[in-house]
């Protein structure tokens, strides 16, 4: 196993979780790789860390998908980088994997949450 | 972009970058920002990133064009690696552009002769050649104008049918008289190959064959723009055909030279211009008969319906003017590109022959460059084990070794474009001068190219598929832990060496049988002999038919141009003829028996010539009984005929022919004489029946034969000089030795053996070389173990036995597989031979001998060298 197929093991685990939470973030406003990451960071309280391997491959794929479109743009700070902005495309996307997180989340907490009874008796 | 992706590509790469460079400046800008020194700050920046070029790479996987990079690396390493074994890959790139030029290039004539068959003519594939009677192998016009239009006016299955003539005229009226070749022909000539005219128009349907009509002209575009000076406003102008003014009317076309494939027509008018040949319009037999006809089918109509069609129409006709049409009459259709009339007969009997021999050379360097190729991975196999190790699956490496062996057919291919572009002009090389207006030669055109592109690729993939699927199979860790000298690559790829070069010889023994058979027969037609002298004749014709002249004023200069040449220095016998044999042409006519009742479906078609006195004198024909032709036997005078023995034992079998009569165009003519059988158009033919009859007779065209006591070639200025004594304007033309027209018969076994000669000369060359290589290559790995042997007392004898019986037991199955092959193979070249069989013995023992003898020596080199070598120095070296 390479170093490479680590990676991209990782981007497949994160992958639907991670594609949601971009377009989270760039529902926001557009912004750019560093900002997401450093957006992520703060809004979870230091918990989300996303690795810049999987982040650029994420931002690039989205961008494929028609999710997401990018433009090259001066930051603030004089800064070149490069902007994304979510679509409407996007916007629809988000919403229906919104839904599925939300179903995963209360399917895993049913699970999680029952008391197991008969295991202890 | 999408067109471009390796653009798109670079560009997107930059982007990356940059963004990936704002990132870190950002990261760095934020830390300098909290307090963070510079130089710590880039460093945390920096680490918490992580591994630039690999998040680089995993982002550019998602761009889908991850592949395109690759191959472009895969060919930037291929060159790399072909870089470092220039002569492998010189060598390599040598052969296989040698090889494939040799296919290209009888392609090339394949595609500009019967791929092309009537240069700018629509839908060729639709165009049928109509033929009457028997097949022939080189017909005569077969139908008469009545029974073309009723054909044309009655089937259901063409969609257009023409009829035309050619002959040589003299257009006169100019400074310059000038012999062209002139096509009559019916009015939908044009339509029906589908020709647009460049200037003015073509014939109209009521211009066909009205006898008032005005006489009009069309211009083929090159006479148009010699003669004429590409003059715009020629359209409307008179100019003079043979002493007669005419109107043209339009040009054609540049590409455009006429409707039989590789003959050119200089420019064309309609049947009967003058209204001079109304007998030839109205007749159905004999001199009438004198269309060659070429149909266009109607979409959907497959060639059998319209062939059916034709011969029901034919079958009418005959049942109404049966005595118009005795003998066969069934209706052949054949395609444009094997039409008999023109070049095309001759071109598909021995073309696509040609391109299957040449594909045997290109299988042959494939497998010699296979061996190469192999033995270069074997010496490559620690880097291969290296990169197998470092994680290269087994796909991987296979691709990049077959992109190698692709990279260099590349290489060939586009070297055998060079060479093509040059070769396939020299196809017109193989024909002498002749008395033929034949315009053909090989062509350069897309289909070539993609011929090239093809066989080069799958070349390429020949040659290192097989090698690189063998090497890729090396247990790396064994290949890298022990470099030790039993490992010549394995036992598999022994076997695969082997096999090549069992091949190799199996595929060269074939050539070189075809070659020798060619060879043999090209040497038969030389020795032969064709019944008349060739060495000491002149031949020169007079345009006095063409030019013009009446048939009084011909009369007289015929004999005054015999006197003059009787009296010239060096002339032992002058006579005339209208016709020369062996020069691929020849005159045919229905003779009957006086009181003769031909079968139904019998053909009693006789070949025949008009000659004058002393010609049989000139040429040393003997003759058998009666007499020979003299000045009495003139127009004045009863018809009279001398017949050949094949003739004679056909028409008279166990009778004496002298006296006898037989019937031509309807009228009698009387045997005086029987002369010995002669050749008339190549000595491997079947006999024909011939029938000479008297110039002063029956003459049409005008050649004068003159039998000269040196060589004749010194005597054409004085015999041209003569002639112009007597007129200054008579066109005299084709002035050339008799030895030298009569190349033409063997022009196609010329073309055979040399090519087949040349592609067997490369397949020897080849074969020899492979077998050495691999010998000399096997040999020098066990140089370990043949120092061993003779350590232990093994003689020096031994060990050249050892090598040699190695060689030997190769080139023994491949001289048997290939003996088995080749015998299969020579029955398809079985037609093409002359006094040799396709399986001669001699030829057969020669070639195997040949082979064997020449592999034997390059086994023995390797052999001997292993021999001289120091066992102490050959036991320390691995």
């Amino acid at each position: 196993m390479s170093e490479k197929d680590q990676y991209k093991n990782r981007v497949e685990l994160l992958q639907g979780t991670l594609d949601m939470l971009i377009l989270q973030t760039l529902q926001w406003g557009p912004q750019h790789g560093y900002g997401i990451v450093q957006a992520l960071r703060l809004r979870s309280g230091d918990v989300l860390q996303v690795e810049t391997g999987s982040l650029y491959p994420a931002l690039h794929r989205l961008e494929r998908q028609g999710w997401v479109q990018s433009e090259r743009k001066q930051s603030e700070s004089k800064q070149k980088a490069r902007y994304y902005r979510i679509t409407a495309k996007g916007k629809r996307q988000l919403a229906s994997d919104l839904g599925r997180w939300e179903r995963i989340v209360e399917a895993i907490g049913s699970v999680m949450y029952v008391k197991p009874k008969e295991s202890e008796s | 972009m999408r067109w471009f992706p390796s653009f798109g590509f670079q560009r997107r790469k930059r982007e990356l970058q940059e963004e990936i460079d704002a990132h870190l400046q950002m990261a760095f800008a934020d830390r300098v920002a909290r307090g963070e020194t510079g130089e710590k700050a880039r460093q945390a920046a920096a680490r918490e990133f992580g591994n630039i070029p690999l998040v680089q790479d995993v982002t550019r996987d998602t761009w889908g064009q991850g592949w395109l990079e690759q191959l472009g690396r895969d060919i930037r390493y291929a060159l790399r690696q072909l870089r470092k074994s220039p002569g492998f890959t010189i060598a390599a790139t040598t052969m296989l552009a040698v090889a494939i030029c040799a296919n290209s290039t009888v392609f090339s004539w394949i595609d500009g002769t019967m791929l092309r068959p009537i240069p700018g003519a629509r839908d060729t594939g639709d165009l049928v050649s109509l033929q009457r009677g028997e097949r022939n192998f080189s017909p005569t016009p077969p139908f008469s104008y009545l029974d073309y239009r009723d054909l044309r006016e009655q089937n259901h299955t063409f969609a257009g049918i023409l009829a035309y003539h050619h002959d040589w005229i003299t257009l006169t009226g100019g400074a310059q008289p000038q012999r062209v070749y002139i096509a009559n022909v019916s009015a939908n000539y044009f339509d029906v190959l589908g020709i647009k005219p460049v200037l003015g128009r073509f014939f109209l349907a009521e211009e066909e064959s009205r006898p008032d009509a005005v006489p009009s002209v069309v211009l083929g575009y090159s006479l148009w723009k010699t003669r004429y000076a590409s003059d715009p406003a020629i359209v409307g102008k008179s100019i003079e055909i043979a002493r007669h003014p005419v109107t043209v009317i339009g040009v054609a076309p540049a590409e455009f030279v006429g409707a039989m494939p590789g003959i050119r027509q200089d420019l064309w008018v309609t049947l009967d211009p003058l209204g001079t040949d109304v007998w030839r319009m109205t007749h159905r037999s004999g001199g009438a008969v004198w269309l060659n006809v070429i149909g266009r089918l109607r979409p959907g109509v497959s060639r059998g319906q319209a062939a059916q069609n034709l011969d029901t129409l034919m079958h009418n006709i005959v049942a109404a003017y049966p005595d118009d049409h005795l003998g066969e009459n069934r209706i052949t259709l054949d395609p444009m590109w094997r039409s008999p009339f023109g070049a095309n007969g001759y071109l598909a009997a021995t073309l696509p022959i040609l391109l299957a021999i040449a594909g045997l050379v290109l299988l042959l360097t494939c497998a010699n460059v296979a061996t190469l190729t192999l033995v270069r991975f074997v010496s490559r196999r620690r880097e291969l084990a290296i990169r197998q190790s470092l994680g290269a699956n087994r796909m991987q490496l296979v691709r990049q070794m077959v992109l190698e062996g692709v990279v260099l057919s590349i290489a060939a291919g586009a070297a055998a474009f060079v060479l093509t572009s040059w070769t396939s002009k020299t196809f017109a090389w193989f024909f002498p001068a002749n008395a033929i207006p034949l315009t053909f030669n090989g062509s350069m055109d897309h289909k070539v190219v993609i011929g090239i592109a093809v066989s080069s690729l799958l070349a390429g993939m020949l040659c290192s598929a097989l090698p690189s699927w063998r090497s890729s199979h090396a247990p790396a860790i064994e290949v890298l832990k022990a470099e030790s000298a039993s490992i010549s690559g394995g036992s598999r790829n022994r076997k695969l060496l082997s096999a090549l070069v069992v091949a190799q010889i199996a595929l060269s023994l074939p050539l070189l049988l075809c070659s020798g058979l060619f060879l043999r027969t090209l040497r038969n037609l030389a020795a032969a002999n064709p019944g008349f002298e060739q060495d000491h004749i002149l031949t020169a014709s007079v345009g006095t038919n063409i030019a013009g002249y009446s048939r009084d004023e011909e009369k007289v200069i015929r004999h005054k141009i015999l006197d003059r040449l009787s009296a010239l220095p060096g002339v032992k016998v002058a006579s005339f003829t209208d016709w020369i044999p062996m020069t691929l042409s020849h005159k045919g006519e229905d003779a009957y028996p006086e009181g003769y009742a031909p079968h139904p479906h019998e053909a009693l078609r006789v070949y025949h010539a008009e000659v004058a006195p002393r010609y049989f004198e000139s040429l040393h024909i003997p003759i058998l009984e009666g007499r020979e032709f003299t000045p009495d036997d003139d127009e004045k005078a009863p018809r009279v005929l001398i017949v050949d023995q094949t003739a004679a034992r056909r028409y008279w079998p166990g009778q004496d022919p002298l006296g006898k009569k037989l019937m031509v165009w309807g009228r009698p003519f009387t045997v005086v004489g029987v002369v010995r059988n002669s050749t008339h158009m190549s000595v491997n033919e079947a006999p024909e029946p011939m029938v000479y009859m008297s110039f002063f007779q029956q003459g049409y065209e005008t050649i004068v034969q003159v039998e000269t006591e040196g060589n004749p070639a010194d005597l054409a200025p004085a015999v041209e000089n003569a002639i112009h004594e007597i007129d200054t304007q008579l066109p005299v033309f084709d002035v050339r030795p008799m030895r030298e027209s009569t190349q033409m018969a063997s022009i196609f076994a010329v073309m055979q053996s040399a090519l087949a000669g040349m592609f067997a000369l490369i397949g020897l060359v080849l074969a020899v070389t492979g077998i050495y290589g691999v010998v000399a290559y096997r040999t020098q790995m066990r140089t370990h173990e043949i120092g061993v042997r003779m350590a232990l007392g093994a003689s020096r004898v031994d060990v050249l036995r050892l090598v040699l019986l190695q060689g030997l037991w190769l080139t023994g199955i491949g001289l048997a597989l290939g003996l088995a092959f080749a015998l299969g193979l020579t029955r398809f070249i079985a037609r093409l031979l002359y006094g040799i069989g396709a399986n001669d013995p001699v030829t057969v023992a020669s070639v195997v001998m040949l082979l064997g003898a020449m592999s034997l020596l390059a086994c023995y080199f390797p052999a001997h060298r292993a021999m001289r070598r120091n066992p102490v120095t050959a036991i320390r070296e691995l």
